[in-house]
């Protein structure tokens, strides 16, 4: 297609610039004595990175990286909405049967989440012994080198479109999806809308109600009296901790994007904070190192559409701006899909971690695997255990066999 | 004791300003869209760009400086226990004109400070001329730690118990054994711990801004009744939609400086802009349609820019709020519901329509003894510096009826 046009990450040096100037003209809080974590994105810590990304950090480097790796973008439009340049990462199989499988990653997350499972997904999956994808990575609207609406209303409905027009665009009548986040919701949207082409969600974060007993008598009656084992266990005093302690950003961002965009915008300081607290309390003492996370941060700081606009997708969700019917809310997302299987891995250091009656709510499950470690962006701490699900769920003998037309993942 | 008190002149260093000015100068704002000077999604995007572009090029600090340098201003310090030995507290105290005036403690909340107390400072201290019977009263208006000119605290704890303690300390170190308040905000929940610490001394409290529990069946099952049966006025189910408003739309600065306010700490300490977004999105919200001239706006903002223990400092209070720490020996510290519990502080409370959480009087009646309540018909959440006159008068009717004069 004459539009899908390749693309190679390349932020100007006045950017650079700027970048550096601004951390150089950094202002810090003082900070509480004993406060660690509890209080939020520690003093040091951020002083620290602030100091490497202005001083030792090499966005350069970390750019020619991440250009090896196959980028794209091509216009996308959604009904009503002006159409979007949509930056991903795409890669085919070298087997002709493989599986088209679209990842699709949060916040604050981005396409780069998709590295570590990237080669074993496209090239370890010979079709023999594992199977085969061919993976699809976009920048979501108004995240990465994506544009972002200049119109209000870009919700679930939209992300969904902008995410299946681009698949059928790249000529993939039926895929699957893999993610967490608003990974999870999306590919919950497309299950809703789409299901004649989105045929699976393999999930790893657990958007799920408890079952009421009028919609799922059995998975309600099992609820009340079988015991939790211990991951659900564990998962009720981790799923607390985040409505009592984590939701504050969510809760800001739903409500007022706007407000908190200027400070975003502005400072690479408060950008870093923001993010680096949510890398460390969503992951599962994952050893980031400072080139990890300042290339993280950084891909949020250089985005075509800005850091202020990626917290919009919250507002968006969170009300129905224009009246629409139908609405993809929270209910919607949190209620039975039909015609598409559900894969679920749970990782117990995740922010919502619930027990797997709730989540049996959702639709299909077809595969669910427990993992004894592990965080929220389940792709960059545990790429291992995301691959093996993914190909449990997908391969022979799985859930999911054979679940898109024509193509098992399996040379024939 | 009068020695450690201290006549004080705000004198921002050069640099501080020079500083701000490189800033704003360097500033970089989210990009447009078709909505984003819809003020649902937040502080508007034309608003910040006018009110930056003021700040940089025709503010003058120096001028508004030199005007709030008239006030009265003084500084002491003040002994914690368990936290500082000796903390920084700024405040304005001006006496009243009668000999026989009443003393009163002000105390702001957030985003505000000190200043709110300036139009009613006239009022209070002096007698409108036709009413010499009216009382005057001996006005102390501190910065509350963490904000305006006074000191940072530098331990966790610090929380609503300490605050008192410090305005409390405050009154005795000026001679003011006993005393009335007035608060709203963070001023509601710190005169009401006064009132719980210091019963001897608390004459009575005015507040503006009242926080209660909700009916429960168990504790006050008329109320739960009331609410069932839907019996309220026009003006107090307005102020119950009005208070569901602001926890559905306009509670998310609360609940992110409640739980992680180092984080956006990081924010307000850097970035002039996000600062003054984050702070005039509630000088507009809360409010009933004051008008803000630019000027205003940016001098509530430089108090912060330019405080003492940084704009950031200040939003700990929340996380303080709802963390009641534990002391050394043990002891949890009281938590903000049990503020709401009854209290024998005489109490006058005034309603305004556009504050942010606003009750029906029957559950503010819970509180204590009411000897005064009055539902406003216009007016927000900062009722001293909007409603001079109408939060005078309320307050002068409480105290007649508890002093009687």
């Amino acid at each position: 297609m004459a539009d899908i046009r390749p693309y190679t990450i390349a932020v100007e040096d006045e950017r650079l610039k700027d970048l550096k100037t601004r951390l150089s003209l950094a202002k810090f809080p003082d900070e509480l004595d004993e406060a660690g974590w509890d209080m939020g994105a520690p003093l040091a810590d951020v002083k620290r990175l602030a100091k490497y990304w202005q001083e030792s950090y090499d966005w350069k480097k970390a750019e020619r990286e991440l250009n090896q790796v196959p980028q794209f973008v091509t216009n996308i439009q959604c009904e009503g909405f002006e159409p979007l340049a949509i930056h991903f990462i795409h890669v085919r199989s070298k087997v002709k049967g493989a599986i088209p499988l679209l990842f699709i990653h949060g916040w604050p997350g981005h396409f780069e989440e998709v590295l570590k499972i990237l080669k074993p997904l496209t090239e370890g999956g010979d079709g023999v012994k594992y199977p085969a994808f061919d993976v699809v990575a976009p920048s979501l609207p108004n995240f990465g080198f994506s544009e972002g609406p200049k119109k209000r209303g870009f919700a679930m409905e939209q992300y969904a479109e902008t995410m299946n027009k681009l698949m059928l665009k790249l000529g993939y009548d039926e895929y699957v999806t893999q993610g967490g986040d608003w990974g999870c919701h999306i590919s919950r949207a497309l299950a809703f809308r789409y299901p004649k082409y989105c045929k699976a969600t393999h999930l790893n974060m657990d958007s799920a109600d408890p079952p009421v007993f009028l919609k799922n008598p059995i998975l309600a009656l099992k609820h009340a009296i079988t015991p939790y084992n211990s991951r659900e266990q564990h998962g009720v005093t981790r799923s607390n901790w985040f409505d009592q302690e984590g939701r504050g950003y969510n809760l800001e961002q739903s409500t007022k994007p706007q407000t908190l965009g200027y400070a975003l915008a502005d400072s690479p300081v408060a950008c870093l904070a923001w993010i680096y607290e949510k890398l460390h309390d969503w992951t599962d003492a994952y050893p980031w190192s400072d080139d990890e996370i300042c290339t993280w941060v950084s891909i949020y700081w250089f985005s075509t559409a800005g850091p202020a606009a990626s917290v919009r997708i919250y507002y968006e969700t969170a009300h129905n701006v224009d009246g629409r019917k139908d609405k993809i809310d929270r209910e919607k997302m949190r209620s039975w899909s039909p015609g598409v299987k559900l894969g679920f891995s749970h990782f117990p250091m995740d922010l919502a971690v619930r027990p797997s009656t709730w989540v049996r709510t959702l639709g299909n499950v077809v595969f669910e695997k427990e993992h004894g470690s592990g965080g929220h962006f389940a792709a960059w701490e545990r790429p291992d255990d995301i691959v093996t699900d993914v190909r449990e769920m997908f391969g022979k003998g799985g859930g999911a066999f054979g679940v898109v037309r024509g193509v098992t993942g399996y040379t024939s | 004791m009068g020695s450690i008190i201290k006549p004080y002149q705000i004198a921002i260093p050069d640099s501080k300003i020079e500083k701000l000015q490189l800033k704003l100068s360097h500033v970089s704002f989210p990009g447009q869209t078709s909505f984003s000077n819809d003020r649902k999604y937040g502080a508007p995007l034309d608003d910040i760009k006018r009110l930056a572009k003021f700040w940089q090029e025709k503010y003058d600090w120096r001028r508004v400086e030199a005007e709030l340098n008239k006030l009265p201003q003084f500084t002491t310090t003040i002994s914690v226990d368990g936290h500082e030995d000796a903390l920084k507290v700024h405040f304005i105290h001006q006496k009243g004109h009668k000999p026989n005036s009443i003393p009163l403690l002000f105390c702001h909340g957030w985003a505000g400070s000190f200043l709110e107390v300036t139009k009613i400072l006239p009022l209070l201290t002096s007698t409108s001329s036709n009413d010499s019977e009216e009382p005057t009263f001996h006005v102390v208006a501190p910065s509350l730690p963490n904000c305006g000119f006074s000191q940072s605290t530098s331990r966790p704890g610090f929380g609503i118990a300490q605050h008192a303690e410090v305005c409390h300390k405050l009154m005795l170190q000026l001679g003011y054994d006993k005393y009335v308040t007035q608060g709203g905000d963070w001023g509601f929940l710190i005169t009401r711990a006064m009132g719980f610490l210091y019963p001897n001394h608390v004459l009575a409290s005015h507040m503006n801004f009242i926080l209660s529990l909700p009916p429960s069946p168990l504790h006050t099952p008329l109320l739960v009744l009331q609410y069932l049966t839907g019996r309220y006025t026009p003006a107090e189910k307005a102020g119950l939609e009005r208070t569901q408003w602001f926890r559905n739309e306009g509670s998310g600065y609360s609940q992110i400086q409640g739980s992680k306010p180092h984080t956006p700490g990081f924010a307000l300490a850097d970035s002039p802009v996000g600062l003054l977004a984050w702070i005039y999105e509630k000088l507009h919200d809360w409010t009933d349609k004051y008008p803000w001239t630019d000027e205003e706006i940016l001098t509530w903002i430089s108090i912060y820019y330019f405080s003492e223990a940084g704009a950031d400092a200040s939003i700990r209070l929340y996380y303080e709020i709802l963390h009641p720490a534990t002391t050394a020996e043990g002891k949890a510290a009281p938590t903000m519901e049990s503020y709401m519990k009854w209290s024998t502080v005489p109490l006058g409370l005034s309603y305004f329509p556009q504050d942010v959480i606003v009750l029906p009087s029957s559950w503010g009646r819970t509180l204590g003894p009411v000897v005064f309540e009055k539902r406003h018909e216009e007016g927000g959440h900062f009722a001293a510096y909007e409603k001079p006159q109408l939060l005078v008068s309320d307050l002068r009717n409480t105290v007649q009826k508890v002093i009687g004069r």
